[in-house]
């Protein structure tokens, strides 16, 4: 699904150049769990971001679902963004001003989704999520644990092939973050391809392959035994 | 997707309520000043709109040139009439004489009213397309008719038909009704004519106008036409701009040129200089435009300024909005949309506001302006200014806002650039520059009316009444009503003049006296007035004596004013003879007597005319002049004076006016542009203070950790409050020193319209910047105070 050629990202300020990403090859199955793991500035979420269409590398190749991306406009980047991809933050980036039901709602209103069949949807993803009794709460006032939750029902809502999360259990408590990880893999064991920067080591061991970065190159891959093994 | 956006929007505005209501109120504020001078502007534009042939109407206008300087104006002599009608019949569809607009007494049974109106052609209900509501269109044909305006008529004869009742004229003559007319809407060059009677009658009861049927040198009328229908306004002055000059050979020295000035230009193009068409009330059309516009872009600076700077809490809103499939247009739609919700909210409040002022603001302008409710256009018209508003404020956050790129506002690493707040600090300085031009403006518009009204007038107003005489009734009783006016006890002295003393009502030339320059075109003011004239007013005399009943040869005597003195190149006036220079027939001639001080009877920005002053010998009188007793309150006189009056004249109703009101009201136009520009001047400050608040209250909160960090680290109260406020600061000290040249340039300009005019001096520009800079402490020192009262704690824990 996701084959990354030579992928160099580098950002530039008026004094340094710096290489964020220096020389990335990877290879992204359909249906995998992958991790991405690492030092704080070794380039995972230039990686995350480059994967997840919201930047352009500076060099090399990134083909997505047999479409290549690299150098695509970002009105091109946002056509193919739409429906195929969910995002889930660790600050879960919900918008203040819109209720549950109305965050969620947003990806199939861009998609132009008619009103009945949206609603549909959406309180179907809500139950499942198990936040249905909070859909017309803004998300100040749910706890963080249930913010992540209404973060993935956005993120699940347009059934995407690809689900990318950036520390999803960062801002959460370890009973919360234990519930999101588990929500994650029943959507990976549903077919959906995941792919996680975490700094955790318990995250990572729910991902099928763990990928370490470091200084902007991949320096290990290891396999987990089992898809979704527990901790 | 756009229920979405509104929603966002409502609950973005509801959520920021002091936000919302600074950008709202300012919006509102703004469109309402926008809102009322446009309504103030089309009214000027739809004066005379209610003429069905206001395209082909026209007046006569004539253009002399009198020892090098032209003059125009609408005078025009008796003979052009016929010679038109003559010589370009084929031009005119209509051609109508008529008087000037006067006052005149009528009376049907114990109504006695005074009234103004025309003596006109019979065409004339033709030619200004007059609704006739009862009896004849032809109703002018007869020589003792009289033709009432509706309201006119209701007040004599209220239910009764007023169709062949005969109505008395001055006590003099009676008259037939037989026509009553819808009344003139109240912008229209002819609101005041209250009733119309026949031309034929004005000229048959008035030897001096039957006297002038040939004379082409006595520009005494007026005259309207109505082109014909293949022909021009251009065209037909073209061909008849010399008809004068080739009839008549006397007047020819002076260059008479004969012209249209079409009905549309009569109200906003009425002005001329040497002869050409210059501008005329147009300019205050397009002041109060300029202003409206300014006014209504100082609100939408606010909206900018406050919706970007807010940007980075609607930042990561863009942010998601982008990662979960938004496009930028998308997201330039949802902003216009809001700014569109805004104005929108905001319109609807400024109507409000106009509806609540509109009484106030016709008082002000002398308006009748109704709020157009039942005006399709006026709603077309608003939903295109809501639209142009919503888009001129909108479009400038909206592409700002849209422009973030989602990396930088979800991973919280968004800061706005360092050059983010240059925009936004050059608007402000935009609105403080405008602001402060408008305070300068408004001081010196204010400077020059007070500096013409404290100009010396060379009379005593105060206490001082006039009582018009328009009445044949009033001949041959002056000595014995002033006898009984003094006894009363209620006037201390009693005068009558051909013109009110606040007017010039007739210039005349043909005089010759010793020293005289060859080829010298005079032109001097002519008042008639009785021997105690001077004493009443409150005259000066420079020079000789005052006119004298001790000396029976003062009737043939005349005074000149010190402008006349230096005119005439008279060193030694006194007992100078000036002559008729008319050989055939000549006036006897009269002797200088005595030079009096210049008084102010025409513009108090013009310099005084030359004028005379010569003793009335044959009742041409058309205005008492009383002098109030001052030991007594003005009303006890008044009734007084009431008394006497109708005792002496039972069939002529009691009117008078104060001179000193009289006077006043020539800087009633000056005034009211005063006035209403500095209300304007005041709003724009405030809208401008508004946002420089709402920016205020933003960079503090923005700025909270620094505030809190500098405060650990022992800055004082004042350290942040001279912090805060010395940015603000520095930008309107840039804006006054855009704004001085500006507003100089423009107010020099001018000023120089005004011969008599104030000097501009340095103190008012130095008064104003400190004005402005004074308004910008104050606001921003509400919010920086405020921040910098903050325990740091607490602006720490926020991060």
């Amino acid at each position: 699904m996701i084959t990354i050629k030579d992928l160099k990202k580098s950002f530039r300020t008026e004094e340094v150049e710096t290489l964020a990403l220096n020389g990335v090859n990877l290879h992204v199955e359909e249906g995998e769990f992958v991790a991405i793991m690492g030092p704080s500035g070794c380039g995972k979420s230039t990686l995350l971001n480059i994967v997840g269409m919201l930047d352009n590398p500076t060099e090399g190749g990134y083909n997505f679902a047999g479409n290549e991306v690299a150098g695509l406009k970002e009105s091109q980047r946002t056509q193919l963004r739409k429906g195929n991809l969910g995002f889930v933050f660790q600050s879960f980036n919900l918008i203040d001003e819109l209720t549950v039901y109305e965050n969620v709602e947003l990806p199939l209103i861009y998609l132009k989704m008619g009103k009945s069949e949206r609603k549909q949807k959406v309180m179907e993803v809500l139950e499942r999520m198990k936040i249905a009794h909070r859909e017309k709460h803004f998300p100040q006032q749910l706890s963080g644990g249930q913010q992540q939750r209404v973060a993935i029902s956005r993120a699940v809502v347009t059934n995407p092939k690809l689900i990318l999360a950036d520390e999803p259990t960062g801002n959460l408590d370890s009973k919360n973050g234990i519930e999101v990880m588990n929500l994650l893999t029943e959507l990976n064991q549903e077919g959906t391809t995941i792919v996680m920067v975490t700094h955790s080591d318990r995250d990572s061991h729910y991902a099928h392959r763990v990928i370490n970065l470091f200084d902007g190159q991949i320096v290990t891959e290891s396999k987990n035994r089992e898809i979704g093994a527990m901790v | 997707m756009f229920k979405n956006y509104l929603k966002i929007a409502w609950r973005n505005l509801w959520k920021n309520k002091g936000y919302s209501t600074i950008n709202i109120g300012g919006l509102a504020l703004g469109m309402a000043v926008t809102l009322i001078i446009g309504l103030w502007i089309q009214d000027e534009l739809a004066h005379n709109d209610n003429f069905k042939n206001k395209d082909t109407l026209a007046q006569v206008y004539q253009s002399q040139t009198f020892n090098g300087r032209t003059g125009t104006s609408p005078a025009i002599p008796l003979p052009l009439e016929p010679a038109l009608k003559d010589k370009f019949k084929d031009n005119f569809k209509h051609l109508m004489m008529s008087s000037w607009n006067s006052t005149t007494y009528i009376k049907y049974g114990e109504v006695n009213l005074s009234r103004p109106g025309n003596y006109m052609q019979p065409n004339a209900p033709e030619l200004l397309g007059l609704d006739i509501l009862k009896g004849e269109k032809d109703g002018l044909e007869e020589i003792n008719v009289i033709m009432l305006s509706q309201s006119t008529a209701t007040a004599f004869f209220g239910k009764e038909d007023p169709i062949g009742k005969v109505v008395r004229i001055s006590n003099q003559h009676d008259m037939m009704v037989t026509a009553v007319y819808a009344d003139m809407p109240y912008n229209s060059s002819f609101r005041d004519l209250d009733f119309i009677m026949p031309w034929k009658h004005y000229v048959n009861t008035n030897e001096w106008i039957s006297n002038s049927l040939d004379n082409w040198g006595n520009n005494s009328f007026q005259l309207f036409a109505q082109i014909s229908d293949n022909t021009t306004m251009e065209g037909v002055t073209n061909a008849i701009i010399d008809i004068k000059k080739d009839a008549n050979e006397e007047t020819a020295e002076f260059n008479p040129r004969i012209f249209l000035l079409p009905m549309k230009d009569w109200h906003l193009r009425n002005n001329f200089e040497d002869g050409k068409q210059s501008d005329g009330r147009i300019k205050y059309v397009w002041l109060f435009g300029i202003i409206g516009g300014f006014v209504l872009l100082l609100a939408c600076i606010n909206f900018m300024n406050l919706s970007t700077a807010r940007s980075e809490k609607r930042a990561k809103e863009v942010g998601i909005r982008k990662s979960i499939g938004s496009q930028k247009g998308q997201l330039i739609y949802q902003f216009l949309s809001e700014s569109f919700l805004v104005v929108l909210f905001a319109y609807v409040i400024a109507i409000g506001i106009v509806l609540l002022s509109l009484n106030g603001f016709n008082e002000l302008s002398r308006k009748e302006i109704a709020f157009p409710w039942n005006s399709g256009v006026f709603w077309g018209i608003s939903l295109l200014f809501v639209l142009f508003t919503a888009l001129l404020a909108g479009s400038y956050p909206a592409l700002y806002l849209s422009s973030f790129r989602p990396v930088d506002v979800l991973k919280g690493t968004f800061k706005a650039g360092r050059y983010a707040g240059l925009p936004r600090k050059i608007l402000v300085v935009l609105q403080f520059t405008v602001s402060v031009a408008f305070i300068i403006g408004t001081v010196i518009v204010m400077q020059q009316i007070n500096h013409a009204k404290n100009r010396p007038i060379g009379y005593d107003r105060e206490g001082l009444i006039q009582i018009p005489t328009f009445s044949q009734d009033f001949n041959g009783k002056t000595d014995v009503v002033r006898e009984q006016f003094l006894k009363s006890g209620a006037v201390v002295e009693m005068a009558t003049s051909s013109s009110p003393t606040t007017q010039i009502w007739s210039n005349r030339s043909g005089f010759d006296w010793e020293g005289k320059p060859e080829g010298f075109q005079e032109d001097l003011a002519w008042t008639e007035v009785s021997a105690e004239y001077g004493k009443t007013i409150g005259l000066r005399i420079v020079e000789g004596r005052d006119f004298s009943r001790e000396f029976a040869s003062d009737s043939l005597a005349v005074l000149i004013n010190e402008t006349a003195k230096k005119y005439m190149g008279l060193e030694n006036p006194i007992g100078q003879i000036i002559k008729d220079s008319d050989d055939e027939d000549p006036a006897p001639p009269m002797k200088i007597i005595g030079v009096v001080a210049d008084m102010i009877a025409q513009s108090p920005y013009e310099p005084v005319k030359q004028g005379m002053y010569v003793y009335d010998r044959f009742d041409n009188f058309s205005y008492y002049n009383l002098r109030l007793n001052p030991n007594q309150s003005a009303s006890q006189n008044i009734a007084v004076i009431e008394r006497v009056f109708k005792e002496n004249f039972p069939a002529i109703p009691f009117e008078y006016d104060f001179v000193d009101q009289e006077y006043a009201e020539k800087f009633a136009s000056e005034q009211r542009i005063g006035t209403l520009s500095g209300i304007f001047t005041a709003l724009a400050i405030l809208i401008s203070c508004l946002g420089l608040f709402g920016l205020t209250s933003f960079v503090a909160e923005q700025r909270t950790k620094e505030i809190g960090v500098r405060k650990v680290l022992g800055a004082t109260v004042f350290n942040v409050w001279n912090m805060l406020s010395k940015d603000f600061l520095k930008l309107v000290v840039i804006s006054c020193f855009i704004a001085v040249p500006i507003a100089y340039y423009v107010m020099n300009g001018w000023l120089q319209e005004y011969p008599y005019r104030v000097i501009l001096k340095w103190w008012i520009f130095a008064l104003a910047m400190l004005g402005a800079m004074g308004v910008t402490v104050l606001t921003v020192s509400f919010q920086a105070i405020r921040a910098a009262k903050q325990n740091p704690i607490r602006s720490l824990r926020t991060e």
